[in-house]
């Protein structure tokens, strides 16, 4: 049998030591109606050779990004990852062991936690990071939360720009809450309205939950945002692309409360969106309510510095139905992954990715600008992504994914108004020649004439 | 010598050259200043530095493929290397959530015949599988449970669990808008007059675990379920410890109307220092419209996702939850088959009941009985003799064995929660009793040096308190890099 080390023999000696004659003996409890009989319908088990074959085939049935000319972003980025990353958290000691409870034994997992939070208050500027959360919508869904812990008050804004992903985590998160949800629409450039959602506020007001670069790709006014939300009794809560912080103001500088999100940019691949963890930082009188793991620094007995974690009177473990949160396990290995990323790139590399993604972007945008029939009616301030429109958007999809091409994704999927929408991304693994690519087939499929770009 | 930590390792200058830079354009020319960073303070270090920097730490760590890791409620088994391997494949590794589904065949069929099989391994009507953890699978289920009450028109406000719960139980009850009603166990079991008296019209459910935290099967679960619906309350199924019943028993047979298997635990997938995990959540028939959404449908011999369902709670995550987890778990459950899945589950229960024969006459068992795949003991005459639970575990990592949990279930008085899993052998087995007897006798002949240890650890006792105290949860120091040096 796989997986099961001990010999016929050996097993039969500790069933002699347990005092039963056959393993089914222990099983003497369990009343014969929950019991399956023959009736599994479950197959016989394969050989690892077998079993290769078999997922292999599936896996063949899958067509990777690679075999496109993609542009698909909108909350999972393909970024360059080093081979060093992955051979790193490979580790059998990183990847096998879990929650780091026995601080004496698990100092390694600690001390990179421990680091992962200090990338996280370094690129946020926050003063405290938690050890990880699942994902960027449930994170958000913890931030809101804790705001309400915070304050007390029962309705939360948001700007209609946020992932409509995190949005409906978000409404399900508030489910068994009494707080109450408006969402703010965005300006005709794909901003939010900051005069209405400041109209918006009122004493009942939480929190207020923004998103930047938004869903749109586009980058919000922050330094108008700092300006007219003063009332420091409602919490400001920015979810970002981590990334994006290598080029843009740390979000403190901004006067965000809690900034949280998904880390996946950070060296965390593809893996049909699995490969995320939910960060979230905040200002150090939060504290107490940030929930989730963190780790903290101390000393041993002998009076070296150690990691273990802390303030787990917050926790669910110790604290019970009166814990910040309910989490337990978090996304710990995705979460050292992205502190392995930032380590090996440093703090030049970290910016080069993030500016090549940039300027890919910016490149790509104006390419498109000069096909005639393609509106770029959102603001040009970008980061990695962007909003395009063109009539019949979905066919011209199509058409383009004849070609090879992925041109992006369809927002009219989740926003009605915007039913020409596409959704572009660029990251540094994009070439010059996939791009002009791109924009050549675009004026192609438009109107069957070659729009020559330099 | 202080370990260092990665930040004072930072040389200042260096070029990483991962990637082929392309810069056309200016960012101050597009945002203005005010908007960007001056100044980013990540340590800029060598590849050669970094690999090395990890493998050090690295090997401060105990895990499953290095050391015997008991570690009670976790079911920390071995993880199949094979499954690394299928999960990393390009077809599974390099798709994105937001392709077309006629791009992502494979991985829709995947997750259509996974579910298949764990239907048939428990009893329920479907599953959902983006939950990634057992609590967020809780919270789901019980949100379920929620909007199943809510759309009979029955507002109900309590969530019963009994007192040898796992801390998630209760926490999520809160986060779902429920009041949690602890009943006290009777001999390690649901106490069933507590449960009638308990169980009233405002109940939405009882959330269980089987076998519970104690290691021990409630053997009344037929009758709990007959309470429980008889008075208009769902059964939730904590299936935490599924491990000793796989191919042995069904959940739905014994009346949960939903469950959460944790993947990470019962089907071994690697724990990854906490995660990511998978706590997918599975629901009988007339709760199946409650799943969270996309569900994963099959026409002819397609596969698409099917957002169809109104009652559906909606989503608890992003996309389609941790995938590459659910690779490896399918993988696990076909490699095993039918009779593998049986062993597996017997043999947990086997190495659990050896540990407990061996040691309860130094020992104390929380509960006479037989146990499932784990076996909790009580330290306290140790404790008498002067040394706790707590100097126990921290002794055992002298011996390189990781503790196992400590202090929980809360019912048990100076707790040590074994499981050894089906996958560790007798040598080990013996080698684990051995320390733990000779433990037992340094209760008595030289308590001190339990309560100092470890000493043969990569540090000494930690103060935990202290950490707490006065909390230090970030480098902050010499990171700063001076504006001199170019970005
Ligand atoms: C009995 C029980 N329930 C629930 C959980 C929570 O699972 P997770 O850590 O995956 O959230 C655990 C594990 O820690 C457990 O042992």
């Amino acid at each position: 049998m796989p997986y099961i080390p001990n010999s016929p023999s050996q097993i039969k000696e500790m069933l002699r030591a347990c005092g039963v004659k056959s393993p089914a003996d222990f099983y003497s409890d369990l009343p014969e109606e929950i019991r399956i009989k023959d009736d599994l319908d479950i197959p016989a088990g394969i050989s690892e050779q077998q079993l290769k074959r078999k997922l292999l085939a599936l896996s063949d049935k899958n067509r990777p990004l690679d075999k496109f000319n993609s542009f698909l972003g909108a909350g999972c980025y393909d970024h360059y990852i080093p081979a060093a990353l992955s051979f790193i958290i490979s580790q059998p000691e990183f990847s096998t062991a879990y929650t780091p409870y026995q601080a004496e034994c698990s100092q390694g997992a600690l001390q990179a936690i421990y680091e992962y939070q200090s990338y996280i208050c370094r690129l946020t500027g926050m003063d405290v990071s938690n050890a990880s959360l699942l994902d960027g919508g449930s994170a958000l869904a913890e931030a809101v939360l804790m705001s309400a812990r915070l304050n007390r008050r029962n309705t939360v804004i948001i700007s209609e720009a946020l992932n409509p992903e995190y949005k409906e985590v978000l409404k399900t998160y508030l489910k068994g809450h009494d707080l109450k949800t408006y969402e703010v629409q965005v300006s005709g450039e794909g901003k939010t309205d900051l005069s209405m959602f400041l109209n918006a506020c009122d004493k009942d007001t939480s929190c207020l939950v923004f998103q930047s670069p938004n869903f749109f790709g586009v980058v919000e006014n922050l330094i108008e945002i700092k300006k007219l939300f003063k009332d420091e009794s409602v919490l400001k809560i920015m979810v970002t692309n981590p990334l994006s912080l290598a080029v843009f103001k740390e979000p403190s500088s901004f006067g965000f409360d809690i900034v949280c999100g998904d880390g996946q940019p950070l060296g965390g691949g593809l893996r049909l969106g699995g490969a995320c963890f939910g960060f979230l930082a905040a200002k150090k009188e939060y504290l107490r309510q940030v929930p989730g793991r963190i780790v903290g620094k101390t000393l041993d007995s002998h009076g070296n510095v150690a990691y273990c974690l802390t303030l787990q009177a917050r926790e669910q473990h110790i604290r019970r139905e009166k814990a910040r949160s309910n989490i337990c396990s978090n996304q710990s290995l995705n979460a050292l992954a992205s502190a392995v990323y930032l380590s090996l790139l440093g703090r030049k590399g970290l910016r080069e990715v993030a500016l090549t993604s940039m300027s890919n972007a910016h490149y790509l945008r104006q390419g498109l600008s000069r096909i005639r029939g393609i509106k770029l009616t959102f603001s040009p301030l970008i980061f990695n992504e962007f909003v395009w429109f063109t009539d019949n958007a979905p066919q011209v999809l199509n058409e383009l994914y004849k070609k090879g091409i992925i041109a992006g994704y369809y927002i009219g999927k989740h926003f009605n108004k915007y039913n020409g929408g596409v959704l572009s991304c660029c990251t540094e693994k994009k070439t010059k020649e996939e791009i002009n690519d791109f924009i050549n087939s675009l004026a192609e499929v438009l109107h069957g004439e070659k729009a020559y770009i330099r | 010598m202080e370990r260092k930590l990665i930040f004072d390792k930072d040389r200042g200058c260096r070029n990483s050259s991962y990637i082929t830079p392309s810069l056309d354009i200016k960012p101050e020319e597009i945002f203005g200043g005010d908007m960007l960073r001056e100044d980013l303070s990540l340590p800029d270090i060598s590849e050669s530095e970094v690999v090395r920097h990890y493998m050090q730490l690295a090997r401060l760590n105990f895990s499953v493929d290095t050391n015997f890791y008991p570690l009670g409620s976790c079911t920390m088994k071995y993880n199949p290397k094979i499954n690394e391997y299928l999960s990393g494949l390009e077809g599974f590794s390099r798709i994105h959530p937001l392709q077309r589904e006629d791009d992502l065949q494979g991985a829709l069929e995947l997750m259509y015949e996974f579910q298949n099989l764990l239907c048939a391994l428990t009893g329920m009507k479907a599953f959902a599988f983006q939950p990634s953890s057992g609590a967020q699978g809780e919270l789901t289920g019980i949100l379920m449970v929620r909007s199943f009450h809510e759309i009979n028109g029955s507002k109900k406000s309590k969530v019963i669990v009994p007192d040898s719960a796992h801390g998630t139980n209760p926490a999520t009850a809160t986060m779902c808008g429920y009041e949690t009603v602890v009943i006290e166990s009777r001999d390690g079991l649901v106490d069933i007059h507590q449960l009638e008296k308990s169980f009233d019209e405002d109940v939405a459910a009882l959330m269980l675990t089987n076998p519970n935290t104690l290691g021990l099967f409630e053997k009344d679960i037929l009758k709990i379920s007959r309470i429980v619906h008889e008075r208009g309350g769902l059964l939730y199924y904590d299936g935490a410890n599924f491990n000793p019943l796989m191919g042995i028993a069904k959940p739905a047979l014994m009346g949960f109307d939903i469950i959460h298997l944790n993947l990470h635990k019962t089907f071994s997938t690697p724990h990854g220092c906490g995660g990511p995990g998978a706590g997918i959540v599975g629901a009988v028939e007339p709760l199946e419209e409650f799943l969270p959404l996309p569900r994963i449908k099959k026409r002819n011999k397609t596969f698409y996702l099917d957002y169809g369902s109104e009652k559906s709670l909606g989503s608890p995550r992003t996309f389609f939850g941790n995938f590459d987890v659910l690779v490896k778990a399918y993988a696990y459950i076909l490699r095993l088959g039918r009779e593998g899945l049986k062993r597996a589950a017997q043999n947990s229960v086997l190495n659990a009941n050896y540990i407990k024969k061996k040691l309860e006459k130094y020992y104390q068992p929380a509960y006479s009985k037989q146990c499932m795949h784990e076996v909790v003991f009580s330290c306290s005459e140790q404790k008498k003799r002067g040394a706790s639970a707590l100097d126990i575990a921290k002794r055992l990592i002298d011996y390189r064995i990781h503790p196992p949990t400590m202090y929980f279930p809360l019912i048990v008085k100076e707790a040590l929660m074994v499981e050894p899993t089906e996958t560790e052998n007798k040598e080990m087995l013996d080698y684990f009793i051995r320390a733990m007897i000779k433990i037992d006798e340094d209760t008595e002949k030289n308590p001190q040096k339990l309560k100092s240890s470890p000493h043969k650890a990569a540090v000494g006792r930690v103060d935990e308190t202290r950490a707490a105290r006065m909390p230090v949860l970030a480098h902050t120091g010499c990171g700063k890099h001076k504006k001199s040096q170019k970005t």
